[in-house]
């Protein structure tokens, strides 16, 4: 079948020279044997479709840590949307327990708790931090979106204390899940970008993660803060 | 005349023999003209069938659907009976599912690459064959980094 404009249909050659011209002696039979010719040629290449397949906006990406914003759960034909919300993981230590190496365990004032994909509530705030998303691509054996922060080297006060980034870690799970995290528990670097999970393509992919901070020295008393920058890089 | 009745028989059964296998030699598929078609978009634009992925599986379902005013010419069938397939050859970009509609002259249905399936059978009673499909391909998005031609056809199968 032809998939091409009627305009294009109405130029090709058409078969009804081979209905004319059976009389008028030799001359007249002649031009009846060549049109009979181009008939059988051009009845091969006008008997099949050509339909082009065109991928349309196939690449996709779509990155959630802590809150995010679809326009329904997916499973309900739900659309990404963006939100430049920046959510805070924390942790007050009391003084009595102030370095003596028992991890704290910190909590987030993020709000997400269901998954988008289909609402199922996956993350327990605020102990949680939810991270996930998907990466849509077409082509065969593409590589895996790969998902990395960048870690200031230290978190830092009003009067230039600071405490290493690498004072806190993470644990990851997810209620009801089994098998590897695509967000894998970890622990941050003292500055630079390291990689905290992956994505294969055509994939959702969802932890939860849990913070600790890691209370093994004695900083100045005071308000440390850092930001933390998640960063999505599909092939 | 017992000596002839005899050599009757095997001459007549010999003729029988050839007239069958004469007429099955004849039977024989014919891709039928179809340059009456008009595609009413220039090509097939490829969507996810999901705008997520899956959660426990990889997803790469894509479809794309498209419309024909299919008129094909039947005319060297003209009162005689056929059988009339659309046929998916099996071709790049790999496997292709194709289904579609119909007003009602031809059947709906669904094929996969390198098969075909029945959409007429009968009496070819006009010299052309009329109908609007709305074809439907799906493919996997692994198969398709960018625009790939894909050919299919009607065939006849004289009876």
């Amino acid at each position: 079948m032809h998939t091409i404009p009627p305009s294009i249909l109405a130029l090709r050659p058409g078969r009804t020279p081979a209905c004319h011209g059976v009389s008028y002696g030799r001359g007249g039979l002649h031009r009846a044997f060549v049109g009979a010719v181009l008939l059988s040629a051009v009845s091969g290449a006008a008997s099949a479709y050509t339909a082009t397949l065109n991928p349309a906006s196939p690449q996709t990406i779509y990155l959630q840590v802590g809150v995010g914003s679809f326009t329904n759960d997916y499973i309900y034909g739900g659309q990404p949307e963006n939100n430049t919300t920046v959510n805070t993981v924390s942790v007050t230590v009391a003084s009595a327990v102030l370095g003596n190496g028992a991890a704290q365990a910190m909590t987030t004032n993020s709000t997400a708790t269901q998954s988008y994909w289909d609402g199922y509530t996956y993350c327990s705030v605020p102990a949680q931090l939810y991270i996930g998303g998907f990466y849509r691509t077409t082509g065969a054996a593409t590589a895996a979106a790969q998902i990395t922060a960048t870690v200031p080297t230290a978190l830092t006060d009003a009067t230039g204390d600071s405490i290493a980034f690498s004072k806190i870690q993470w644990t990851s799970s997810g209620n009801g899940d089994t098998g590897t995290e695509p967000f894998p528990a970890g622990t941050f670097v003292n500055g630079g970008v390291q990689t905290v999970g992956s994505m294969a393509s055509n994939t959702w992919n969802e932890s939860c993660w849990t913070f600790s901070y890691l209370n093994n020295t004695l900083p100045p008393v005071g308000t440390y803060t850092g930001v933390v920058l998640y960063t999505m890089t599909a092939p | 005349m017992n000596t002839g009745s005899a050599w009757s028989r095997p001459f007549f059964l010999a003729v029988a023999l050839t007239i069958i296998w004469t007429a099955a030699a004849q039977a024989k598929t014919i891709t039928i003209d179809d340059s009456g078609s008009q595609a009413l978009e220039p090509s097939v634009t490829l969507r996810w069938k999901t705008a997520a992925p899956s959660r426990t599986a990889s997803d790469n379902v894509m479809v794309g659907t498209t419309t024909i005013r299919v008129r094909i010419n039947i005319m060297p069938w003209l009162r005689h009976s056929g059988r009339i397939y659309l046929a998916l050859p099996a071709q790049q970009p790999g496997p292709i599912r194709l289904s579609w509609i119909t007003q009602g002259r031809f059947l709906p249905g669904q094929l996969q690459s390198g098969n075909r399936v029945l959409v007429y059978a009968g009496a070819i009673t006009a010299p052309f064959m009329e109908d609007t499909f709305t074809f439907q391909f799906t493919v996997a998005g692994t198969l398709m980094r960018r625009a790939v031609p894909v050919t299919y056809h009607f065939e006849m199968d004289e009876d």
